[in-house]
């Protein structure tokens, strides 16, 4: 390990991960140059599934998106993990876990974006969940980060049972999960509003809209470099690409995109609130992270080719921008050891190329002329104007919250008196930030790359051409007068922040004191206590155990046999002269079987048992198993020693004192009803599927004709002994095993 | 026959399910016979032909039984077999060290113990949540 923690060089886990994200950028690159690429390879052919990948405008974009600010924040994150580490007293060895669990990350988020068949991007989509928990994790000594972890992962996973189901339901209906076939066989009706609803709610809580967003500020509990990509460009941006690509079949139900719309808002508003009051770094660019997806998914609500165009290019100026935050929030911290904006200030003269680079990424959020964020706004007022005036004022209004925090943000940490020391912090901490800030600002003047890629997004989306014109205007179009309404309100909300304070901090308490986040803990709690109650009762004692896995089994059980339709299930079967024997034996049988119940004796129990058995032995030889029936009585002989012979190591008194034992009524009473129960459904089972079909061609036939080849006369004997002689001798292994282990417990001396 | 078949099977289960559900811990392995007694009556009776003994020569017009399940049978019965005879030792190796073989009196015992550790050891782990 070389490298003091001032100046660590980047270690060879961190360089294969931004080698590894440098390849998938430069493979986007050139595939989408080339018009785009598609593999379907058969995965499970027998369930329709494939391994179908295309590369289309919605793809591309996340693509870029995951893999070039993947660059980046890998870049950053290969010096920002060691001082990470160091500040925790951990190996630095331990920095291979980020990189790994971040590329695994970039990987199944290029899979989930390309995937053309819902079931593929199910395990993608779960795959980033399980990447985002190793990383939110990743300070696995603190308690918190641990619990935080589980939150995002329980949330978004449990979500996505929703989704599967969905899925299924779709599958069940077209008989199909490729998207493409899915919007082409698509009508309205309940099955795709539900389905398409459950899916929605999935994509929502990954992108952490009201009321599922109260994971995202508590997975601010991972390293920054984790926040600075999951929560800008990549996981929380995984929602709203899902949306984004079953809009077809969202906008067949339009209360479904009114649904979008209203949560949008919702969070638009919630976490615009909430972002202004924070006064932790990552806290705030959290909260705005949940408003800034309300956006798009407002605008996905508005639907069409100008919501479609305003929500693709939201996402693509807003993840560029939020990153550099997220980053720029973490070489402050590490730079000056706070976290807090009312601890920190002046730090403009001391830090020039961060302060610039924040700030072309904070006026890109805040939506000011010169950045590609001007434009986002532009879309965005446009989507909203056309859909009314009350939607108009909204997002105004919301523009005007997003300046206000982003103002608060920067100048919170750059203007102002300095407060405290500057450490000195890696090159490789800013110019990421810097590249971010920069690329803000050059979208805000060379826009035209940027709106082509959000365009072929959102035809996509749309599902066809979209109209996304956009260029600077010096003229009173409603567009450039909602902006400036924005500003002002902005500007006002900023300078009489310390004014509106106190109503934030109410807004923020009350969210504490009675928010979604309080069902979460309760929900956890209330399940924990009833698995420990479960627990508890499994392990009292061993007829418990038994019951714990007979009683849920049998219950399922009898569940498929009341569930199956029962229309030629049953068949009584034929009862002929010659099976007159047989029958005889087995009702033998069957009453022996009673009969073991009842005696309290040991020795009338074993020979009870045995009485059983030699029956079934008998019923063998009559259905023409004289193999099978030798068998059985050799082994019905053994048991009967087996038993009398442990017996006789037992002393008497004990065995007699069992067999004297009374049991409580209730208790026989209860035993009695489980037992008839199982027996019924034993009974049902059992005779459902003796009463199936026999079909045309068994195996017996070649198994007769093979043996006389295998110089074998008894065919059971060479199935056996030559067909199936692998599984014979570990048979006789596990016999020998057994008899090992008896000999074991028989010879040893009882503890004093 | 079906309905014959399954009703003895449904017998033997259970009886097999009553006796697991006793206290005394050689009623609880009889049980588990009886249980595999049954899981290997049904393997019989789901043999696809029945007739002859598949040993050759075989008699040409009979109909020959399925040798298929029988020699699966056999398996099972063996391992059946197997299992049984640990559960006995092991039984016996219960009673050694609590001097009882009756679920009842063991599990009041270890409870009994597990309240002395508790009163007198460091209280256990504290919970997740």
């Amino acid at each position: 390990m070389s490298g003091g923690p001032t100046k660590p060089a980047v270690s060879g886990s961190a360089a294969a991960a931004i080698g590894a994200a440098a390849v998938l950028l430069v493979a986007v690159a050139v595939l989408w140059a080339s018009g785009g690429g598609r593999i379907d390879l058969p995965w499970a052919p027998a369930w329709d599934l494939r391994l179908a990948f295309g590369v289309d405008g919605l793809a591309a974009l996340y693509w870029y998106l995951a893999a070039g600010v993947g660059v980046l924040v890998f870049t950053y994150a290969s010096a920002y993990v060691p001082r990470h580490l160091a500040h925790d007293e951990r190996p630095r060895a331990e920095e291979w876990r980020v990189h790994a669990a971040m590329t695994l990350f970039l990987v199944s988020m290029v899979g989930l974006v390309t995937s053309e068949d819902l079931i593929l991007l199910f395990v993608f989509w779960d795959l980033t969940a399980i990447a985002s928990w190793l990383l939110i994790g990743f300070d696995r000594q603190k308690r918190e980060a641990r619990l935080f972890a589980l939150m995002a992962l329980l949330i978004t996973t449990v979500s996505a049972v929703l989704m599967l189901i969905g899925i299924l339901m779709l599958r069940a209906e077209y008989g199909t999960t490729q998207l493409p076939e899915l919007f082409r066989l698509a009508e309205p009706g309940t099955t795709v509003a539900v389905a398409a609803g459950f899916i929605a709610v999935s994509a929502l809580a990954k992108s952490a809209q009201v009321p599922l967003h109260f994971w995202l500020p508590r997975a601010m509990a991972a390293p920054t470099p984790v926040s600075a990509y999951l929560h800008s460009a990549a996981m929380v941006a995984a929602g709203v690409f899902l949306i984004s690509r079953i809009h077809p079949l969202l906008a067949l139900e339009p209360a479904l995109l009114d649904a979008l719309l209203v949560i949008g808002l919702a969070s638009m508003a919630l976490g615009g609130v909430l972002s202004l009051a924070a006064d932790e770094f990552k806290r705030l660019l959290a909260f705005s992270t949940v408003s800034q997806y309300g956006y798009v998914t407002a605008m996905l609500g508005v639907g069409g080719s100008a919501g479609a165009a305003a929500a693709c290019f939201y996402v693509l100026a807003h993840a560029l921008a939020k990153s550099a935050l997220f980053m720029t929030a973490g070489a402050v911290t590490e730079a000056t050891g706070t976290k807090l904006l009312s601890e920190s200030g002046g730090l403009a003269r001391r830090m020039p190329l961060l302060a610039a680079g924040a700030g072309a990424a904070a006026a890109g959020i805040a939506a000011l002329p010169l950045t590609i964020g001007f434009f986002k706004d532009e879309l965005f007022f446009k989507a909203a104007a056309e859909r009314g005036t009350w939607l108009a004022i909204l997002a105004v209004l919301g523009a005007g919250l997003t300046f206000a925090y982003m103002a608060r943000f920067w100048a919170g940490i750059f203007l102002g008196a300095p407060k405290g020391d500057v450490q000195h912090v890696e090159r490789r901490l800013v110019w990421p930030v810097a590249f971010l800030g920069a690329l803000v600002v050059v979208g805000g003047v060379v826009v035209a790359p940027f709106a082509d890629l959000a365009r072929s997004a959102a035809d996509v989306t749309n599902g066809g051409p979209v109209d996304l014109k956009v260029a600077y205007h010096l003229d009173t179009r409603t567009e450039n007068l909602m902006a400036l309404g924005a500003w002002a309100t902005g500007l006002l909300l900023f300078a009489g922040h310390a004014v509106i304070t106190p109503a934030l901090r109410w807004v923020e308490r009350a969210g504490d004191a009675m928010g979604p986040e309080r069902l979460y803990w309760g929900g956890l709690r209330l399940l924990n206590d009833l698995s420990d109650r479960a627990h508890d009762f499994e392990i009292r004692d061993l007829r418990s155990r038994v019951a714990a896995v007979i009683v849920p089994g049998g219950g399922l059980v009898a569940l498929g046999v009341v569930l199956t339709p029962t229309a030629g299930a049953y068949a009584v079967g034929s009862f002929e002269t010659e099976d007159i024997a047989l029958g005889v034996t087995l009702v033998v049988c069957a009453i022996a079987a009673i009969a073991v119940t009842f005696p309290r004796g040991h020795l009338a129990l074993a020979l009870m048992l045995s009485g059983v058995g030699f029956a079934l032995a008998t019923a063998y030889a009559l259905i023409g198993a004289s193999d099978v029936a030798l068998v059985a009585v050799l082994i019905e002989t053994i048991f009967a020693l087996l038993f009398v012979g442990v017996y006789a190591l037992v002393p008497q008194q004990v065995l007699r004192r069992e067999a004297r034992r009374v049991e409580g009524r209730s208790r026989m009473v209860r035993d009695l009803v489980i037992a008839v129960a199982s027996g019924i459904v034993t009974t049902l089972v059992v005779w459902s599927a003796l009463s199936r079909p026999i079909p045309v061609d068994g195996m017996a036939e070649r198994h007769i004709e093979l043996a006389d080849d295998a110089h074998g006369q008894d065919v059971v004997t060479v199935i056996l002994a030559d067909f199936r002689g692998l599984d014979t001798l570990v048979e006789i292994t596990v016999v020998g095993v057994a008899m090992i282990i008896v000999a074991a417990a028989v010879r040893t001396r009882t503890r004093a | 026959m079906n309905l014959l078949y399954a009703i003895v099977i449904g017998t033997l289960f259970g009886s097999g399910v009553l006796l697991m559900l006793k206290g005394d811990l050689f009623r609880v392995v009889a049980g588990i016979v009886l249980v595999s007694n049954a899981a290997n009556l049904t393997l019989m009776a789901s043999g696809l032909t029945r007739g002859q003994a598949p040993i050759l020569p075989l008699d040409p017009g009979e109909p020959v039984a399925d040798p298929l399940v029988q020699a699966m049978t056999l398996t099972a019965l063996v391992i059946g077999f197997a299992v049984t005879a640990v559960l006995l030792a092991l039984s016996l190796g219960v009673y050694r060290s609590g001097r009882s073989v009756d679920l009842d009196d063991l599990s009041e015992q270890e409870t009994e113990e597990a309240l002395e550790r508790e009163a007198t050891d460091i209280p256990p782990d504290e919970a997740v949540l």
